[in-house]
């Protein structure tokens, strides 16, 4: 089953190349193989997760080597998605090294199937789980969006540009990827945090206990909130969207990585 | 058959005298015709408002170069010796480089433009059409299409757009994507408007309002364009329904100032709004550009930029030239490969020594022979290739098609050195 995870690294590897390549030499074909092998990664990737999942006999997300590996899984795929309506191969170039890397860490953690602690036996562990990651991924990619619309913004507001730039997609379609992923982002989020809430009321007593992983899902839930309230209402975009799209992430980023490595508290798997 | 071009350019002519020489399509059967009747079989004309060039392919173009002065002056009704002073003519190896170099815009006034590609085919189609090219001019204009085909991708030669008008739809482009179903704004009815909104219009933009100071002049370029004329009074309200904005009043002052974009832009629940200023003085407050999800380009932003595109072409075109000097170089090779000249000598030194070498064996076996024999016996067997092979060759001289020379060049066994050399071999 190892192997299978091997595999799809090595695809995704493949990938990373061709994307790394495409970003100096701007040829279609180039990107297509980029694709293809992304499309196989995520594909492998996704039968070797539905493999663990039935030898451990649980959702295969309980640990930071299964989080990592779930969270890559749900990159390659959020963004394979996007790619059959825009034409967004340039974030390629990004994305596809960064999941890289990140599946990478994840195999290097140990990544024996252990026997499910207590806490964690639920039928919330995959609901709670997969909305929460599925969220993150999304949000992770509008991230690299909302840089790329930044620096675009800037070279027209500037009347300055840097030859990159001629491959970014337009501003009009960053913002309204931009606004898709707020769209499909914030329920998803939404849910993955009142599942936890539900979660957490059977399994320790208390809906809420302002544990830090709690504190700081709820921050970056306020974050995106903000956002969408005032892109209905006020009509917030460009860059202001981006902007606070680049807040949202670091905050869920120090939700996902910074409370295991700096905090601590109830969530903390290592 | 030698390949050679004559006419003239925007760099040889000035412009009364290329209008002068400009051949319309309509008049290209005709001209054709009259040239092959003078013995310039193979040609094609390309005439474009920079250039009339023709194409020809004959044994002697010094030769043709009468032939075209006393047709070209007839047709033209132009002196003869006036040609003269603005033409040129290119043979060979010049004449196809300055093709490849014609069809990838190298040789254009705007360097790296693309429609003359578009010209070239059209010129070449227009000839095989009257039947007027041959083996020749179709080899070289199918290479000339790749040659171009690869300057295109290998380098940026004609990539970024360089007319103001193209450089305000490429930023166009940078902001909403692409232009179907955008609406402009047009203000002020000026001739600088009337080219930028075509350029617009052929970018596929959606609904086009004009509106100007004179509601009549409004109309009137509304109907030329088919485009919604609106009364100057409606200016903010526009201002909210549309995408972009192509101005250029005669106005002293500003008419668009930060206070009322400001005020517009809210009303957009801030929907990006793009402005094109191309009057002097301008027509749009230069502080409009720092408001949020606004941008403003002046006349001169525009010329800036085309000219930075204008030395990234110049920086690009010396990639394309060292791919055109390859590329000549390559077809050179194969051309020569076609000459019949040093085909018909390689025939003589084949059956020459065939002839020596089987002679040679003869006489080593009867050492008795003598001297007056063997003189006889060397006159007889030279006569006897000579008679065969004449045929042959005044066959490849009168009619010296690829196809015969290929056929040749088989039955001598002239393929290749590589071949021949294994062959004799054999024989040896």
């Amino acid at each position: 089953m190892f192997i299978l995870f091997l595999i799809a690294l090595g695809l995704y590897l493949i990938s990373t190349i061709f994307y790394l390549v495409f970003l100096v030499i701007d040829r279609k074909n180039i990107e297509i193989i980029g694709h293809f092998s992304l499309l196989a990664g995520f594909i492998v990737h996704f039968l070797a997760t539905c493999f663990r999942y039935f030898q451990a006999g649980y959702t295969p997300i309980t640990n930071l080597h299964e989080s990592l590996s779930f969270l890559s899984l749900c990159i390659a795929g959020f963004f394979l998605f996007l790619k059959r309506t825009y034409k967004i191969s340039i974030l390629g170039s990004i994305i596809v090294p960064l999941l890289s890397l990140m599946f990478i860490w994840a195999l290097s953690l140990p990544n024996d199937i252990k026997p499910l602690a207590p806490i964690l036996q639920s039928y919330w562990l995959p609901i709670h789980t997969i909305f929460a990651f599925v969220g993150n991924s999304i949000f992770f990619v509008s991230f690299f969006v909302s840089v790329l619309y930044l620096f675009l913004e800037r070279g027209i507001k500037r009347k300055r540009f840097s030859p990159i730039s001629s491959r970014f997609p337009s501003l009009e379609v960053l913002d309204s990827i931009n606004y898709r992923c707020m769209s499909y982002g914030f329920p998803f989020l939404t849910i993955g945090i009142i599942t936890g809430s539900l979660w957490a009321g059977i399994a320790w007593g208390s809906y809420w206990s302002w544990d830090p992983k709690e504190t700081w899902s709820l921050i970056t839930w306020i974050v995106y909130a903000i956002l969408i309230h005032n892109r209905l209402a006020i009509g917030w975009r460009g860059r202001k969207t981006a902007y606070m799209m680049i807040v949202g992430f670091f905050s869920i980023l120090f939700t996902f990585l910074g409370i295991n490595f700096v905090i601590g508290g109830l969530h903390s798997y290592l | 058959m030698p390949v050679a071009v004559f006419g003239l350019n925007h760099n040889t002519a000035p412009i009364e005298i290329r209008e002068k020489l400009f051949v319309s399509e309509d008049a290209i059967p005709h001209l054709t015709r009259e040239l092959k009747e003078k013995g310039i079989d193979e040609n094609i004309v390309l005439s474009t408002c920079n250039r009339t060039e023709f194409y020809f392919s004959c044994e002697n173009p010094e030769a043709a170069l009468d032939k075209f002065h006393q047709t070209l002056s007839k047709y033209f009704h132009i002196q003869g010796g006036w040609l003269k002073k603005y033409t040129y003519l290119l043979t060979n190896e010049n004449a196809y480089r300055h093709l490849f170099l014609v069809a990838s815009g190298l040789d254009s006034m705007v360097v790296g433009e693309p429609q003359i590609l578009g010209q070239v085919k059209d010129a070449y189609r227009f000839a095989t059409d009257c039947n007027t090219t041959g083996f020749f001019l179709d080899k070289v204009f199918h290479k000339t299409f790749n040659v171009a085909k690869r300057i295109r991708s290998e380098t940026k030669v004609g990539y970024n757009p360089v007319s103001i008008s193209g450089m305000a739809i490429e930023l166009a482009k940078k902001i909403f994507g692409e232009l179907q179903g955008k609406k402009i704004l047009v203000i002020g009815v000026g001739e600088m408007c009337e080219i930028a909104i075509k350029y617009f219009k052929k970018d596929g933009v959606g609904d086009i309002y004009i509106t100007n100071r004179t509601f009549q002049n409004a109309q009137k370029l509304a109907d030329e364009i088919a485009g919604v004329p609106y009364p100057f009074g409606d200016l903010q309200d526009l201002l909210v329904r549309i995408d972009m904005v192509l101005s250029s009043t005669g106005s002293e002052k500003p008419i668009i100032d930060k206070e009322l974009v400001s005020f517009v832009m809210k009303k957009r629940k801030q929907k990006p709004l793009f402005f094109i200023d191309i009057a002097v003085p301008r027509d749009v407050e230069p502080s409009v550009n720092d408001i949020e999800n606004v941008y403003l380009y002046d006349i001169d932003d525009l010329k800036e930029l085309s000219q930075k595109h204008l030395s990234d072409r110049l920086a690009e075109s010396e990639k394309a030239r060292a791919i055109v000097d390859e590329e000549v170089e390559k077809f050179a090779v194969w051309l020569k490969q076609l000459d019949k000249g040093p085909l018909i000598s390689n025939i003589y030194e084949r059956v020459e020594e065939i002839r020596s070498r089987e002679l040679k064996r003869i006489l080593q076996k009867h050492q008795d022979i003598d001297d007056e024999t063997v003189r006889s016996m060397e006159m007889l067997t030279k006569s006897i290739v000579n008679k065969l092979v004449h045929p042959h060759v005044a066959m490849i001289k009168e009619n010296g098609s690829p196809i015969i020379i290929e056929l040749m060049k088989k039955l001598f066994n002239l393929e290749d050195e590589d071949e021949k050399d294994v062959d004799d071999r054999h024989e040896g």
